[in-house]
This record gives C-alpha cells, sequence and structure tokens, in this order.
C-alpha cells in the first residue's frame, strides 16, 4: 500500500478543492477510502498539491501517419531532447515526434497517466498497436478514423442506417479501438479525387446523396445507439479556414440532441473571409458552445514556435504545402481515410499565427464550465504536449498573459478579445480542464479522480513555482497504478500501461456483409483485416450502454 | 521541397487509370505486382481493368515490363534527373532547351505528350525502382520523382511509391523509425539515436571498418555489398541468422539457421505501402526462429557484467 500524507488533494470530481488529506493506494493499484494494514510507501507531501493523473483527450502519438512524419522530420530529431538508455531505460528521442518509448517517458514525467490517440485507421491498427505496445507508463485509448470509410459511405447512400450501424461496431471490434472519429467528414473521401468537402450540405464528391452533414449526424447517432463510452469525437469540416465560424456553430446547432466530443476547437473559430480579414471568432464559438450542453471540446491551443502538422485532413495539408512551401507527406489509406504531414512554425511577428494563439487561449477562457472544455495543442499539430504547462501559466498568471500579449504585432490586438478577459484558472479548475474533464469526457469512470476504486494515477507538484515562474513541469512524483513511476526528476520504475478499447453489440451478419465487399475493394485477405487481440499489451474492455 | 505523396496498394486498384514504372522492372522483381495490385485489377472506379488505365514504363532497356506496357519510353542512361526535371519544367509550362533536352534520348514532343497524358489522367501513380535510386543520382533522383508526384497534385490527383522490395524491408525501417526517430543508418553508440546515411549506414561502416563485429539478419550483404566491405565482414566476427547458406553465411564466423518467416514462423510483414499483414505458418520448423535467437542472444549478453565504465566516485 501506497500513503500520500500531508498534501493538499484537489480532487474536483469528489468535490475536494485544496483539503489536507491522506491518499491510499491499496495493493490493486487502486485508489482505497481508508489505509488498513501498514504502508509499504508513506510518501510525505507536506507543502505538496496532490493531483488526479493528467489526461490527455486528444493526442497523436501512435500509428501510420505518426511513424510517416519521424522519417520526414530527421531535422527536427536532430535537434530535439534525447533520452540515452539505462539499464532500465530505452533510448530514445523527444520533440514533436517523439520516439514511442520517450513518448511515455514525457508524458509521465509531466504528470499525464492516460492518454488517447485520436485517429487509428482500421487497416493499419495493427501498426498503431505495435506503437502503443512500447510505450510504457501511461494507459491509453484509441479512437477509429471512421467518416470517410466508403464501406459505410456506400451503406449511408444507400439508406441502410442499420447496416452501417452494425459496420461500426465490427470496425471497432475488429481494430481493437476505444471509439470514433470523424475527420472532415466527406472531405478526406473526396480527397481521393482531388477535391474537398466545404459545404456542410452538398452531396460530397463521388456521392449523390451523401452530405458532411449527414455522416455528422448519422455517426453521433451511430455511436449514441452503440452506446460508446467515448461520443463522436469530431474534426469538423473547413478546419484552418477563415470564416469558418458559420460552419462550426451550425455543426454544433445540428448535432441537438446528441452527444458529441468537438476536437481542436481553436482551427475551427476564425471569423473574417480570407487571411487579410481574419479574426478571432473565439467569443460566437464560445457562446454558442455554452448553450450546448451535450457537447464537450478540447481546444488544440498553439504555441509560438515549431510544430508538425499530422492530420487526417489530406486536402488541408494540400493547401498548407502550397501555403508554406514546406515538405509535404501525404498517404492516402484505400477505402478509409487519408493523412497529410506539413511541418509548421508558428510565428509570433505574424498575424495569422497571433490570432491562432489568441483563439486558444480565448476559448479556455470564454467558456465558462470547465468541465466541457480540455487542454490539448493536438499534438504536434498546436505544439508539444510537453509543452501543456507554458499554457497552465497563461490561464493561471493574467499579468503574465497580458505582458506575453503585449509581444503580439499592434494590428492582432483589434481583431482578438484576449487583452480584454482578466479570467484566471484557479487550480481546481486547472484539474478539471486536465485530468477530471477529459477523464468524464472519455467516459473512463476510474480515471481523473482520487474517490475510492480509482485507479492510483497520482501526480504531486511542489506548491511553489520554479525560479522561472513555471510551475507544473516537473512534478515531485509521479504515481501510477500504486507504482512510484517518476520521482525526483527522474523515471525510476516502469509501470506496464493498458490498453482501451470497447465491444459494442452489433448483427453478427454483417461480416458476411462485408466480405465479398472487402475482398472486391482491399487488397488483403479478409482474415488478414482485423487486429489480434494478442498484438495489445495488458488490453482492458470497456462496457458499452446503448441510448 | 521534399517530402512524400502516397497512398496504399489498394488505391491503385480502385482509382489509378494512369500507371507509370521508372527505373524497375516488376515483371520480374514484383511478379505479383500487376496482378493483385495495379494493371490487370478491375478497380471500384476502373472497372474495365487494363482497358481503363495506361500504362508508361520509363526504362534505359526494353525490360519484360515495357512489353506489358501502352507506351513504353527508353531513356539514354543517366538521364533520369533530366527528364525529371523537364516534366516538372513543362509540366509548369516553363520553357526548356530542346537541344539539351534531346540528351536525355526522347524527342521535346514525347515528354510533352506524356505531361498532357500525365494531367488528362484522374489519379496517376509514379511506382519508381532501383534503377532510378540506386544509379547515378541517388537520392536526387529519388527527390525529383517524389517532387513530380507532389507538384502533379496543382493539376489532378497523383501519387507516388517507391518499388521496395527483399522480404520485410519496410518492416525494419517501420520499426526503426518508432524505436529510433529514424528510419535506417541509425548509430546508438553515445547511448541515444543518430542519424547520418553516408556515415552510419551499413555499406559505410563496413568500408571504413569501423564496427568490431557485425550481426546479419535476413540479408546477404556477401553478395551485393563492394570487395572492401566483405573484406571487413572476413576479418571480423561475423554472426549471420539466416534460413539457408547465403554468400555472407559462408564468410561468417557463425552461422545459425533459422525457421523460414512466413512459411515455418510467424510475426509481420509491412509491405511496401506500409500496411501490415500477419503471417501465419503452414509449416513447423526444426529450427528456431529468428526472434527466439535473437533473444537467446540478448538474454546472453544481459548476463555478461555491464560494458559502461563506472561512475568516476566509484573508480579506484
Amino acid at each position: 500500500m501506497v500513503k500520500i500524507t500531508g498534501g493538499r488533494v484537489y480532487d474536483p470530481a469528489n468535490g475536494v478543492d485544496g483539503v489536507v488529506k491522506d491518499i491510499y493506494i491499496g495493493e490493486d493499484g487502486r485508489v482505497t477510502a481508508e489505509g488498513n494494514g501498514s504502508a509499504s510507501r508513506t510518501i510525505d507531501a507536506n507543502g505538496m498539491l496532490v493531483f488526479p493523473g493528467g489526461v490527455d483527450v486528444h493526442t497523436h502519438v501512435a500509428g501510420g501517419a505518426l511513424n510517416f512524419a519521424r522519417g520526414l522530420v530527421p531535422e527536427n530529431q536532430r535537434v530535439a531532447q534525447k533520452f540515452i538508455h539505462t539499464p532500465e531505460l530505452r533510448a530514445g528521442i523527444g520533440g514533436l515526434t517523439p520516439t514511442t518509448f520517450a513518448t511515455g517517458y514525457l508524458y509521465a514525467g509531466m504528470g499525464w497517466t492516460t492518454v488517447n490517440e485520436a485517429a487509428v485507421p482500421i487497416l493499419s491498427a495493427k501498426h498503431t498497436h505495435e506503437e502503443m505496445h512500447d510505450i510504457p507508463i501511461v494507459d491509453k485509448s484509441t479512437l477509429l478514423l471512421m467518416a470517410n470509410n466508403e464501406l459505410m459511405l456506400d451503406l449511408l447512400e444507400a439508406g441502410e442506417f442499420e447496416r452501417a450501424k452494425s459496420l461500426v461496431g465490427w470496425m471497432l471490434w475488429a481494430s481493437k479501438t476505444f471509439g470514433i472519429k470523424a475527420v472532415n467528414p466527406g472531405g478526406v473521401a473526396a480527397w481521393k479525387w482531388g477535391k474537398n468537402a466545404n459545404q456542410l450540405h452538398q452531396p460530397i464528391e463521388g456521392y449523390s446523396k451523401v452530405t458532411a452533414a449527414q455522416i455528422v449526424m448519422d455517426l453521433a447517432r451511430i455511436c449514441d445507439e452503440l452506446g460508446l463510452p467515448h461520443p463522436m469525437h469530431l474534426h469538423q469540416n473547413n478546419l484552418g479556414v477563415p470564416g469558418n465560424v458559420g460552419s462550426t456553430i451550425e455543426t454544433m446547432n445540428m448535432l441537438q440532441g446528441r452527444r458529441a466530443h468537438l476536437a481542436h476547437l481553436q482551427f475551427h473559430a476564425y471569423g473574417g473571409h480570407d487571411w487579410n480579414t481574419m479574426r478571432s471568432g473565439a467569443k460566437e464559438v464560445a457562446e454558442a458552445f455554452m448553450s450546448h450542453k451535450n457537447l464537450t471540446c478540447d481546444v488544440g491551443a498553439i504555441l509560438f514556435g515549431d510544430a508538425v502538422t499530422i492530420t487526417a485532413d489530406g486536402p488541408w495539408q494540400h493547401f498548407l504545402h502550397e501555403l508554406t512551401g514546406r515538405k509535404w507527406g501525404n498517404l492516402d489509406v484505400e477505402n478509409e481515410t487519408g493523412c497529410g504531414i506539413v511541418p509548421y512554425v508558428y510565428n509570433n511577428h505574424k498575424l495569422v499565427n497571433a490570432i491562432q494563439w489568441a483563439v486558444g487561449l480565448e476559448l479556455l477562457l470564454l467558456i465558462d464550465d470547465p468541465w466541457r472544455v480540455y487542454l490539448t495543442t493536438d499534438h504536434p499539430n498546436g505544439g508539444g504536449f510537453w509543452r501543456y504547462p507554458e499554457i497552465l501559466r497563461l490561464l493561471m498568471d493574467v499579468e503574465f498573459r497580458k505582458a506575453e500579449v503585449k509581444k503580439l504585432p499592434p494590428e492582432a490586438l483589434n481583431r482578438i478579445s484576449l487583452p480584454e478577459i482578466d479570467r484566471e484558472y484557479s487550480i481546481s479548475e486547472m484539474v478539471i480542464v486536465t485530468s477530471a474533464g477529459p477523464a468524464r469526457a472519455l467516459g473512463l469512470k476510474q480515471k481523473g479522480h482520487l474517490g475510492a476504486g480509482a485507479d492510483g494515477d497520482v501526480t504531486i507538484y511542489s506548491a511553489t513555482p520554479d525560479a522561472d515562474g513555471v510551475m507544473f513541469t516537473h512534478p515531485r512524483y509521479v504515481i501510477k497504478g500504486g507504482k512510484v513511476v517518476v520521482e525526483e526528476g527522474q523515471i525510476r520504475a516502469l509501470a506496464e500501461g493498458r490498453v482501451f478499447l470497447v465491444h459494442p453489440e452489433f448483427d453478427p451478419a454483417i461480416e458476411d456483409f462485408i466480405r465479398p465487399t472487402f475482398q472486391k475493394l482491399y487488397t488483403l485477405s479478409f482474415e488478414n483485416y482485423p487486429t489480434e487481440m494478442t498484438r495489445l499489451k495488458h488490453p482492458e474492455t470497456v462496457g458499452c450502454v446503448p441510448q | 521541397m521534399g517530402g512524400k505523396v502516397t497512398c496504399t496498394l489498394g488505391e491503385v486498384k480502385n482509382r489509378a487509370d494512369f500507371i507509370i514504372y521508372w527505373g524497375g522492372n516488376p515483371a520480374e522483381c514484383h511478379p505479383r505486382h500487376f496482378t493483385k495490385y495495379t494493371i490487370m485489377q478491375k478497380g471500384k472506379f476502373v472497372p474495365l481493368g487494363r482497358k481503363g488505365r495506361t500504362m508508361i514504363t520509363i526504362d534505359i532497356r526494353e525490360t519484360p515490363s515495357a512489353r506489358a506496357a501502352d507506351i513504353a519510353l527508353i531513356i539514354k542512361p543517366g538521364k533520369d534527373f533530366e527528364l525529371g526535371t523537364t516534366l516538372r519544367a513543362l509540366m509548369k509550362g516553363q520553357p526548356v532547351d530542346e537541344a539539351r533536352v534531346a540528351e536525355i534520348g526522347l524527342s521535346l514532343d514525347t515528354i510533352k505528350d506524356l505531361v498532357e497524358r500525365m494531367k488528362r489522367a484522374k489519379f496517376g501513380v509514379i511506382f519508381f525502382g532501383m534503377g532510378l535510386s540506386m544509379t547515378r543520382g541517388k537520392h536526387m533522383n529519388s527527390a525529383g520523382i517524389l517532387n513530380i508526384a507532389a507538384e502533379m497534385n496543382a493539376f489532378t490527383k497523383f501519387v507516388c511509391m517507391p518499388m521496395r522490395g527483399h522480404g520485410n524491408v519496410t518492416g525494419a525501417d517501420v520499426v526503426l523509425r518508432w524505436t529510433t526517430g529514424y528510419p535506417f543508418g541509425v548509430n546508438l553508440s553515445r547511448g541515444y539515436p543518430r542519424f547520418n546515411p553516408g556515415e552510419f549506414s551499413t555499406v559505410d561502416l563496413l568500408v571504413r571498418g569501423d564496427n568490431d563485429a557485425t550481426l546479419v539478419l535476413g540479408a546477404d550483404p556477401g553478395a551485393t555489398m563492394p570487395q572492401p566491405a566483405i573484406d571487413h565482414l572476413k576479418k571480423t566476427p561475423t554472426i549471420v541468422l539466416d534460413p539457408k547458406v547465403t554468400h555472407t553465411s559462408k564468410l561468417a564466423r557463425v552461422h545459425f539457421t533459422t525457421a523460414v518467416t512466413g512459411v515455418s514462423a510467424g510475426g509481420t510483414a509491412y509491405r511496401m505501402d506500409e500496411i501490415p499483414i500477419t503471417l501465419r505458418p503452414g509449416l513447423k520448423s526444426p529450427y528456431r526462429t529468428d526472434e527466439e535467437i535473437v533473444n537467446l542472444i540478448i538474454a546472453a549478453v544481459a548476463r555478461k557484467p555491464a560494458w559502461r565504465p563506472a561512475p568516476i566516485a566509484q573508480r579506484a
């Protein structure tokens, strides 16, 4: 048993706000209410802050696209943080596309213990799981790319909703994934013909009936009816386009009555008509968002500096390549999805980047319910996940934020609302947007809190900022499943992370329907399509509750 | 510039109406490529199969693959980069010097016709082989092709793909990337991965004689590498894991005979488009698998005292 004593505990899910109390973690790695028996390890957390481990609701840490990016940017790896191998730890490279082992060390080293990989094609799900196998310490879940899956689009075109639902259920189980991701619905399928889906209500390229709006609505309904723990995770159409506020708010209105999670909302909250007139649309988006209690979101904030943009949104990436002249990786995955990669630098002298920086913070500050908005950078699209503490400082210290705003180009200031916002995050709110909230959105009941039965994932920070005024970069202790994994800034032990997946109910006859179509459209045999359970290290199936 | 614009093979099967093979001879080197993935297949959007697709070969001689093509372009050896550059110029309507173009071995009209056909394609693909990547110009030739495919997307859908071979070489590349961040030519001697092709690539290490020992897995450098590299393999301890006798196994200090992956040993192989396929062995082998032997070697090495020097404080 591990006993954490004397720390100020922040457990917002259980209404605990900075109370000094002891936390006990039993031999089963879970939090227990009372310490019975003697503690094998007592951690003196006097004068420290005790939080549930961080939960990243949207990140890209494993899979074919990320691995493509690693190969594409050796110049980034060369200047990135190095991990030297020791008898216990594997060598690796940090940076924007960290190696798998380094990814586990970096997340745990920052105090995060659960991550959600947000883009898995079924065809290469085996590969994603192989990489996850090599990400130590943290628990992982994955989202399956469905909104451009042509088997499903063909069924929706034919009006066969029930069959489409079974197909999605089967695909989830076949790929051993946890939830559904929709990326630029219809747009990636159109990209297979070099086109995009900018209009929500026009039939998408190659189809006569199906629209982006229908894909969004049907997938949200499928996720609800299958009872997935995490609702549809939506990367909307028109990402990054000035003036996309309109389609963002329209999408929210469409989703009335359905659960949905809106990914990296910052990239979907721009006003204006083009790059010259672009302005923040965060106010409108935040206002609309707050009135839709059925929705959650993560911000996908950007930070000035290097980034690598990686997304299934192929057409956007082609545009970004033409815009920047930077190198471009593109990988279309047969019948399912695509992916594009473009390295990018967010420059604080550039008007557009300055607005993007402000929009991310504005959303986090203007949306008044921290339980529905979560901290992400859409790693590595807006910046590396290991820079989260920089954003926390901007949220928690208004003087510091105002000083940073002053460094923006003057012409940006009348296009953003950040200078007028005085809100500061409390410690409790910070715990909600980084842990309690995302855990709830993911439907992981044992995560994001420290009540009895919760996973023994605890992060303990110093209560005072370091010499540079920064907090939360280096926790004093990180405990994962009752094991002390980080201590004195060192990885001390490797906990074995679990992989969460779902096994929703679906009509088994769907397999006989898929098989002949599959043999016609794909290039491998049907038996080789599903991911074997044996590829997953410590799998844990989370139950579905159809609604 | 740079990058790679590609797709999985099923995209080619379902959509490609225009296929270029450049510097490769799939009819003999990838014999299932035509029938399984490219020209012979009936695809979702290419219902006529072979009749619905145009196939072009670009090579320095008339290969058996060229005989399957609609248009077989023969160019002069070592002129791939020049052809690539000319295509990029014409694609964008830039002027070219006709006399210089003639050195490629094709008429300007032929190249212009090729560009027009590329632009008319609904979905074009360029497969490029070692005739391009391993001849004069090497990676510059590959970069040229990758750029053609990328830039063609301003006009129509276009992708490209290297014709990789030699068993699971793509798999090795993929695993190295997620474990070290780099695809090949990785040096771990400082305790963290460093990458510098031309310095840390196998052939360079062997030719310079930098390494003390060599472990060869599923490859036959003794058959393909330059003589100084082979001499170094002979001179130093070389360990080979291979199901059969090879040029390298003959000069090695130790040869472990292994089960044949995919036949009598399981595992995962990556296709040239980086899609993983589960291998299910149909036969049993009296020999151990590569994985078992490597694990035994790792365990034996782990039993030895650590090679690291002791921290200074602990030194006598």
